[in-house]
């Protein structure tokens, strides 16, 4: 397993589109950007809605079960902060409730061995500092 | 059809000599690059009276400085002095086939008479990626935090889904890199012109990014690589046997920024770019005889098989195996080794190959019978061109 205790991470630096995406997971909820005109939930944030063009856009809850869409596992440090981690997984996920919106993450409490397309995963939250929480992805403990 | 089609052409081309990183100023890199190119055309500099170029800094987190780390027009308007300049741009969101195109709209609506592009590329000492500090901005405040921090992982994501999706093997892409290679020996520009690469090197490769092994990635170089383009009248008057332009295309699908991962992005990219170029030329991937297609990843390739309609979606890696990318295969593929075999130069190498296939100039790996050449410039997920070049403007 990725040992993550020694890496310092980037921190994300919110401003007026990603906010509440960072205020959300604060409280330990994943907040995504949503349509009010025509539902479509989109990340990452954006000024209007890809889909429908309206202007019309809200933070809303989402369940944070969904699916590994995409993955890649690290050998080389090019960011030298993510050396002790390596090999580690970043995966892409994609959510039960937003199709279409691809967060990355990394897979955690699991060998990065368990990354594969389409397995299921659960959001998690890892708080960097007092301000930014991250969430983050394990294997879901529920059957899909 | 395209009513300009045949109307424009490719005439001289020009190389920097390539080097590993930066031991003169890149400005010498593009200067070296387009006095060949104007050379290579029989003409005088005092003819070319248009200039284009990208001028991008792909190695993120160094300090543009014009001349060092990027070549601007303006750069290379104050290196050239041209008593004839009548046209110039500098394009920012199709990568360097974007200059391309302007030069040749330049040319159609006749704002000028001889223009030439180039693309130059720093490789600083030291680190390539100098990685954003203790706080991530922008776009990467959704990917840094997670260890994404360079170009290749970005790639790498979609070539596991891609791979996973179709139930294929990594390892048959040791046949393209393997292949190129054998190509890119036969091209004395070439970064690994003298360098060869056998399966098992690639096969036991270091991982760097999972799927990309060092062998799927194309190595930063220091370099430049330029090319003259003229209307086909005039392109007839001079030295080399021109390379028409039958068509091209721009990678037209929508993407947010920072939206990573996603295969359908190359994919769509891809059909958008190509579908164009097919239209304006008259014709289909069938008709074509030898190709080049990015590949500063492999994966590129692979997306670029598929959306530009040369396979099926899921068959490209078989595709390519039994020695149809051979130069004397079915469909000759990166002809020159690619950026794989000369180094991180962008597409422009890409096209000047095309165009060098199309007129019968590319020596040693010259394919037999060319008539129309393909180019993909550019991975098609963001800034996608395509071009097709042929030998007789019918």
């Amino acid at each position: 397993m990725s040992d993550w205790s020694k890496v310092t991470r980037p921190i994300p630096v919110p401003n007026e589109w990603t906010q509440p995406f960072w205020q959300a997971a604060k409280q330990g909820v994943l907040a995504l950007q949503r349509c009010q005109a025509c539902g479509h939930f989109q990340h990452p944030p954006y000024a209007t809605c890809v889909s429908c063009m309206a202007i019309d856009l809200k933070f809303e809850p989402v369940s944070g079960k969904g699916s590994i869409y995409a993955y890649t596992i690290m050998y080389h440090a090019g960011d030298r902060r993510f050396a002790a981690a390596i090999p580690y997984a970043s995966i892409i996920v994609e959510l039960d409730d937003a199709p279409g919106a691809l967060l990355a993450a990394n897979l955690l409490e699991a060998p990065y061995t368990e990354a594969k397309v389409g397995r299921r995963v659960e959001v998690i939250f890892q708080p960097l500092n007092d301000d930014i929480t991250l969430p983050q992805f394990r294997l879901a403990s529920e059957a899909p | 059809m395209w009513e300009h089609r045949c109307k424009v052409a490719v005439s001289g081309v020009g190389f920097s000599h390539v080097t590993r990183s930066a031991e003169i100023p890149l400005a010498a890199h593009a200067l070296q690059a387009v006095k060949a190119a104007v050379e290579d055309s029989g003409l005088a500099m005092s003819d070319i009276d248009g200039l284009a170029t990208y001028p991008e800094l792909p190695a993120t987190g160094h300090a543009m400085v014009d001349g060092i780390t990027i070549v601007s027009v303006n750069c290379m308007m104050a290196m050239l002095k041209l008593p004839n300049l009548s046209w110039q741009v500098q394009v920012d969101t199709v990568n360097i086939g974007g200059a391309v195109q302007q030069a040749v709209n330049a040319l159609l609506a006749g704002v000028c008479t001889h223009a030439v592009v180039w693309r130059a590329m720093h490789n600083p000492r030291g680190t390539y990626q100098n990685l954003p500090g203790t706080h991530a901005h922008g776009a990467s405040q959704f990917t840094a935090p997670y260890g994404f921090g360079g170009p290749g992982q970005g790639m790498a994501v979609a070539y596991t889904r891609w791979l996973e999706r179709h139930k294929q093997n990594r390892e048959k892409m040791a046949t393209l890199a393997v292949t190129q290679r054998r190509h890119g020996n036969k091209n004395p520009h070439a970064y690994f012109h003298k360098t060869p690469l056998t399966r098992e090197d690639y096969l036991s490769s270091r991982m760097v990014a999972y799927p990309f092994c060092l062998y799927d990635c194309d190595i930063p170089v220091q370099g430049a690589v330029a090319i003259v383009l003229t209307t086909a009248d005039r392109a007839r008057d001079l030295k080399p046997r021109p390379a028409y332009l039958a068509g091209y295309g721009q990678r037209l699908a929508f993407e947010v920024a920072g939206r990573i991962g996603s295969l359908s992005s190359y994919m769509e990219g891809g059909r958008s770019s190509s579908r164009l170029t097919w239209e304006r030329s008259g014709f289909t991937p069938k008709d074509v005889d030898v190709a080049q297609i990015y590949d500063g990843f492999s994966a590129s390739v692979i997306y670029g098989l598929e959306s530009y309609g040369f396979c099926k979606e899921g068959e490209a890696l078989d595709f390519i195996q039994d020695g149809r990318m051979e130069l004397d295969g079915a469909l000759p593929l990166n002809t020159f080794g690619g950026s794989l075999s000369t180094g991180r130069i962008h597409g422009l190498w890409h096209i000047i190959e095309g165009a060098l296939q199309a007129s019968g100039r590319a020596g040693e790996r010259q394919v037999k019978d060319v008539n129309v050449s393909f180019v993909g410039a550019s991975a098609p997920v963001v800034q996608g061109t395509t071009f097709i070049f042929v030998r007789e403007p019918y």
